[in-house]
């Protein structure tokens, strides 16, 4: 991998220089939250840990018009634009390493692809805080599925160049480069002791696929499906969700049908309603139990890691408290202060 | 293949939906065009009551025993019937009181039992009550999105079901923050989404206007709302404006019984 620096003041004119590749987007604060929005390199927000919707969005959108039809002819009128996506950090990446191994291995997506070859991806080093565990889930360093990575040394970024994609973008930048030295190097071996030394979330994710698997009786996932709203909240905000679902409808005014795809959740009763009305998992805890059994368990199996990089969303999301580090929890039989786990409800 | 015919109703409500229909003013030849509209008070005086109808719209709540003949009249002639708003889909913010409590009502706005006697008033109630109902597009008012592509489905021969998933995965695709987490008392959770989650786009919670999903989980949201410190008073106020009177009422003995 190629390694260059650039001047910390130069990193604002660095990333307009990559404009020439396309828009620039990237962390945005919203209220006390932030966005990746469109934006001027100096109006985004180096502090950002994690958007409220991560970057699958940029990959596929939560609403679009896959198809239109008309006539027995149909046509797809989903063309991306090109643009560079600066600021994701190496647990956002693995996640989209995650998406790019299920939409490309069995069925390769069409969309995706597009989207895929549209992006230039700009990542940025972090300092995790009290949600975030990638340490856990191997995802705090990332070596691939990155065009340019940004490690943010203090007066200084090294610029780590991840494909050859990102070795061309750099031809918009040449005049802000200089060659990485052994000080560089050290400083940024400093730096990851630093860094890997700041993680205040503990949590043991050995074992787990096997702890889930022997879980699947336990009393924890109805206790856990009482308390869950099915709001969807949890799955449209992790990176790795890949749920959709596909509507048609006929454009009067135009006289077309179109099909519009959309993020869809497996906490939502209709998931896996079938023809004739048959529900498979109608009650919440069974539905519960099939997303961390999927995130924890079946990739695992599938794809030799588990759907899971330790980015925190679910953590800040979940209104009760569901997430992956009290479910956890409950399975190891550790003291949890989650929400859910106090709530009394029964309704079933 | 001929026009399928149609007729738009209102019963008892603000004549919201019919009037959100009239102000899909770009499509409105289109639908004038695709449908043969035979009854439309509110866009023509001139209607034919007479013919057979292959869709009806209704929308408002039958709280008065013109709203129960006027709906049996529209269901017998009509093939397909769909209810539209909340007032036709649950029963409206009217329905917040039923039964024993309504006659409570009547008495305090009226004075006496026998003050309106242009028709018998009743305990209003969605139109389901007391017809088949084939399709719902629920909201109070219903949106120019949704109607339009209801209306498009059912010109194709297609009856529509409405999706049965919350407000807040729209209100998830706009990222905007949660205000729930926020500490507010937002129903998304239990209501049925279509609106495109407007209100907390524009950081206002939701009250549940387009009526709760099924298998709703109010218990446990009343639970997480009660731990926030908010009264039960508050709470069942916020379930009951669309929520009618029965989940109230359960809501308020189950707070209750939290309370000890």
């Amino acid at each position: 991998m190629r390694l260059f620096k650039i001047k910390k003041q130069n990193l604002i004119p660095f990333l307009r220089g990559l404009e020439g590749f396309g828009e620039l987007w990237g962390p945005v604060k919203k209220g006390n939250n932030f966005v990746y929005v469109r934006a001027k390199p100096e109006d985004f927000d180096l502090t950002a840990l994690r958007t409220i919707i991560p970057a699958k969005k940029f990959f596929l959108p939560s609403k679009f018009t896959s198809l239109k039809f008309r006539d027995n002819r149909w046509e797809d009128n989903y063309r991306p634009r090109k643009r560079v996506i600066f600021g994701l950090h190496p647990c956002e990446i693995h996640a989209l390493n995650i998406y790019h191994k299920f939409y490309t291995r069995l069925y390769p997506d069409p969309y995706y692809l597009r989207s895929k070859a549209a992006t230039l991806v700009v990542g940025l080093s972090c300092i995790p805080d009290e949600h975030c565990f990638c340490y856990a889930t191997g995802t705090s360093t990332v070596n691939e599925g990155f065009d340019l990575f940004l490690t943010d040394l203090g007066d200084r970024f090294l610029v780590w160049v991840g494909s050859p994609r990102g070795e061309d973008s750099l031809k918009l930048v040449e005049k802000f480069l200089e060659e990485a030295t052994q000080e560089d190097i050290s400083r940024y071996v400093s730096w990851r002791k630093k860094r890997d030394a700041s993680f205040k979330l503990k949590v043991d994710l050995d074992g787990m696929p096997e702890i889930v698997s022997f879980s699947y009786d336990s009393p924890i996932w109805e206790k856990m499906g009482n308390a869950c709203l099915s709001c969807g909240t949890c799955t449209m905000v992790c990176p790795t969700c890949t749920c959709f679902d596909l509507e048609d409808e006929y454009d009067l005014k135009r006289d077309e049908m179109k099909r519009d795809r959309f993020w869809y959740s497996c906490v939502f009763r209709e998931y896996s309603m079938v023809a004739g009305g048959h529900n498979f998992r109608e009650a919440r805890s069974e539905r519960l139990k099939l997303w961390y059994t999927h995130k924890l368990v079946g990739f695992m199996s599938e794809y030799g890691s588990p759907a899971c990089t330790g980015c925190g969303r679910c953590e800040v999301s979940c209104p009760v408290g569901i997430n992956v580090i009290s479910v956890v929890r409950a399975l190891r039989n550790e003291r949890s202060t989650a929400l859910w786990v106090k709530m009394e409800v029964e309704n079933a | 293949m001929a026009k399928p015919k149609i007729g738009i109703y209102g019963l008892t409500g603000c004549a919201g939906d019919q009037l959100n229909i009239l102000n899909c003013e770009d499509e409105l030849l289109k639908i004038f065009d695709i449908f043969e509209i035979k009854s439309f008070v509110m866009a023509s005086s001139a209607t034919d009551e007479e013919s057979s109808l292959d869709v009806a719209f209704v929308e408002g709540s039958v709280s008065t025993e013109k709203d129960l003949e006027d709906l049996k009249e529209i269901r017998k002639k009509a093939k397909i019937l769909v209810a539209i708003g909340h007032c036709a889909v649950y029963g409206g913010v009217q329905a917040m009181f039923m039964d024993r409590e309504w006659e409570k009502m009547y008495r305090k706005v009226y004075g006496k039992k026998n003050a309106v006697t242009l028709t018998k008033p009743l305990p209003p109630k969605p139109i389901a009550s007391y017809v088949k109902v084939d399709a719902v597009l629920p909201g109070c008012p219903i949106e120019k999105e949704p109607f339009l592509k209801l209306a498009g489905l059912l010109a194709k021969g297609v009856i529509p079901r409405h999706p049965d998933f919350p407000v807040c995965a729209e209100c998830k695709w706009k990222e905007n923050e949660c205000l729930l987490l926020k500490g507010e008392i937002c129903l998304g959770p239990l209501t049925n989404s279509g609106c495109g989650a407007i209100c907390p786009s524009l950081n206002v919670s939701c009250i549940g206007c387009w009526g709760p999903i099924e298998k709703e989980n109010w218990e446990a949201e009343a639970f997480l709302l009660k731990e926030r410190g908010f009264s039960t008073e508050d709470i069942v106020k916020r379930f009951s404006i669309f929520g009618g009177q029965e989940r109230a009422e359960k809501l308020k003995k189950y707070l209750e019984s939290k309370e000890g």
